[in-house]
């Protein structure tokens, strides 16, 4: 079967890399909010202890806000400056139009019934949601990190009580990441009925043909019609890699869940 | 009778030999008295032992709480100067407490009460949950002096350099004003007392809340539409005045 190419695999290595870190971000960062919690605990040993998940924590934090700077980086170069603005605004990039709008209101009518599917490009709504929801949250998470990181340097710049302020938003921001990408991204993303038991474009870079013209009509039609369909088919990864593409996403799935309902289970002991 | 005759510049003492039992009896009545004492404070450790001899040498502070004084502290005058502190009728037993060298003077029972026995909020901070510090180690040893007393190590004039600094090296007066014991964001009256930090986090809150309001309906409907037949459709129009009669004739 053959498949068209939707992420390269760059693309496909700052969502690796932006995996990894997340998952270790997020079981560091709850180890540390949970361990006065026996659960905490357990995390924290799995790390080596308290002090060491800091460290964990500090450190691949900054590996986060690095893959980050090269992302923009890789953007920056990417861009085609001489076609600008319509380069930055065409179906091919993640900049929200106005008609993810539209798209959006008649995906929400399909869910309820009232209308057919709305017909995607390339990148639907949620995918742009995604994607700039992440952008911000490291904004947030890496900007006020960055300046937890070292207090004390941090207050000769600003008050130390900002350090209260800023280590709840850091907080707040990181509940809301993790929870946001441990049950909506994964849910439309791999368990869903159409995509169920895993979406691998993440891992193959690829979307087979016919499953593309059913979700994203408009993207294929356009590509047909540019001449450039062929351009972009692939073949399918083998089935050695299949099988660890699953392996690797089941158990990222089942750790990141694993998380997700031990901190909400152990909620109330952190309210004391 | 035996004299001994003592060299110089002791040569004019002579001690008899009664003199000598009775000494000797003095002294070991003495010792009697004070070695074992010695001994025990390996028992009962004082706070002025454990203090000197363990924590400091070692950095390693008990868990359990600091022991009452033995000696009523100086006290600077307790009443409130009306143009230092504004009182309010039921906050001045607390208020006035702040400026005191003995900040727990005159409490009944505070022999049998622990810190956390009536500071329970405060044993709830980052610095007790995750750094394991006890009370003691920045309030320091009985008598503790209110955080405004001119000659506290809390006060926020040095607390920096004698208190924060024993940990994070380094430490700035601005650094002192990080809030260990912060108030609780949930909390109305943070509002008044911690402004920035309540209205930061209900501003997170929302923001959060929002998202998953518009997000986790989207999602679970949208799970649930995937296993209904592509053809689904609500009639609504069905349900709609007027529309009752055509659907009848169908």
């Amino acid at each position: 079967m053959q498949q068209i190419r939707r992420f390269t695999p760059i693309q496909r290595g700052f969502h690796l890399i932006l995996m990894l870190t997340f998952v270790i971000q997020s079981a560091t960062g709850l180890a540390r909010m949970y361990v006065g919690t026996g659960w905490g605990k357990q995390l924290t040993d799995l790390f080596g202890g308290y002090p060491n998940t800091l460290t964990i924590h500090k450190w691949v934090g900054l590996l986060m806000l690095f893959a980050f700077i090269i992302h923009l980086i890789y953007i920056l170069a990417t861009i085609n400056w001489r076609g600008l603005p319509g380069s930055i605004y065409g179906p091919d990039s993640l900049i929200p139009r106005l008609e993810d709008i539209g798209q959006s209101i008649r995906h929400v009518g399909w869910i309820l019934g009232l209308n057919g599917p709305p017909r995607f490009d390339r990148w639907a709504y949620w995918e742009k949601f995604d994607y700039w929801a992440v952008f911000w949250g490291i904004c947030l998470l890496g900007g006020t990190g960055l300046i937890l990181y070292n207090p004390v340097i941090s207050s000769r710049f600003i008050p130390g009580w900002a350090l209260n302020v800023l280590l709840w938003i850091h907080r707040i921001e990181a509940t809301l990441a993790m929870a946001h990408v441990f049950l909506i991204h994964f849910f439309i993303g791999h368990l869903r009925r159409e995509n169920f038991p895993m979406d691998l474009v993440m891992f193959e870079g690829g979307i087979d043909l016919e499953k593309a013209r059913h979700e994203r009509p408009d993207w294929v039609e356009r590509m047909e019609n540019e001449g450039a369909l062929q351009n972009v088919l692939v073949a399918k990864s083998t089935l050695s890699l299949r099988v660890i593409y699953h392996v690797f996403g089941f158990a990222i799935v089942i750790g990141c869940l694993y998380l997700l309902v031990n901190a909400f289970l152990n909620a109330h002991r952190l309210m004391g | 009778m035996t004299e001994v005759i003592l060299h110089k510049p002791f040569a004019r003492l002579r001690f008899t030999r009664g003199a000598r039992i009775w000494t000797v009896a003095i002294v070991l009545a003495l010792s009697a008295v004070f070695i074992p004492a010695v001994w025990a404070q390996k028992e009962v450790t004082s706070k002025t032992y454990r203090s000197r001899e363990r924590e400091k040498s070692t950095g390693r502070y008990e868990q359990y709480e600091a022991k009452p004084r033995l000696y009523q502290p100086h006290i600077r005058d307790p009443r409130p100067r009306a143009e230092l502190i504004t009182l309010a009728p039921t906050a001045e037993k607390v208020r006035f407490r702040k400026y005191l060298a003995d900040s727990h003077v005159g409490l009944r029972f505070y022999e049998r009460r622990t810190c956390v026995s009536c500071h329970p909020q405060q044993a709830r901070s980052l610095h007790a949950v995750r750094a394991k510090i006890t009370c003691r180690q920045c309030h320091g040893d009985e008598p503790i002096a209110g955080n405004s007393h001119y000659n506290s190590l809390m006060h926020k004039r040095r607390k920096y350099a004698f208190v924060c600094a024993k940990c994070h090296k380094g430490s700035s007066p601005s650094f002192a004003t990080y809030r260990i014991h912060e108030p609780s964001p949930l909390s109305l009256t943070t509002q008044k007392t911690f402004p920035v930090l309540f209205y930061a986090f209900w501003f997170m809150v929302v923001l959060a809340v929002g998202t998953f309001a518009a997000f986790i309906p989207h999602t679970l409907s949208w799970g649930l539409r995937e296993f209904l037949p592509p053809t689904f459709r609500l009639e609504i129009r069905r349900y709609l005045p007027g529309k009752k009669k055509n659907n009848a004739a169908d």
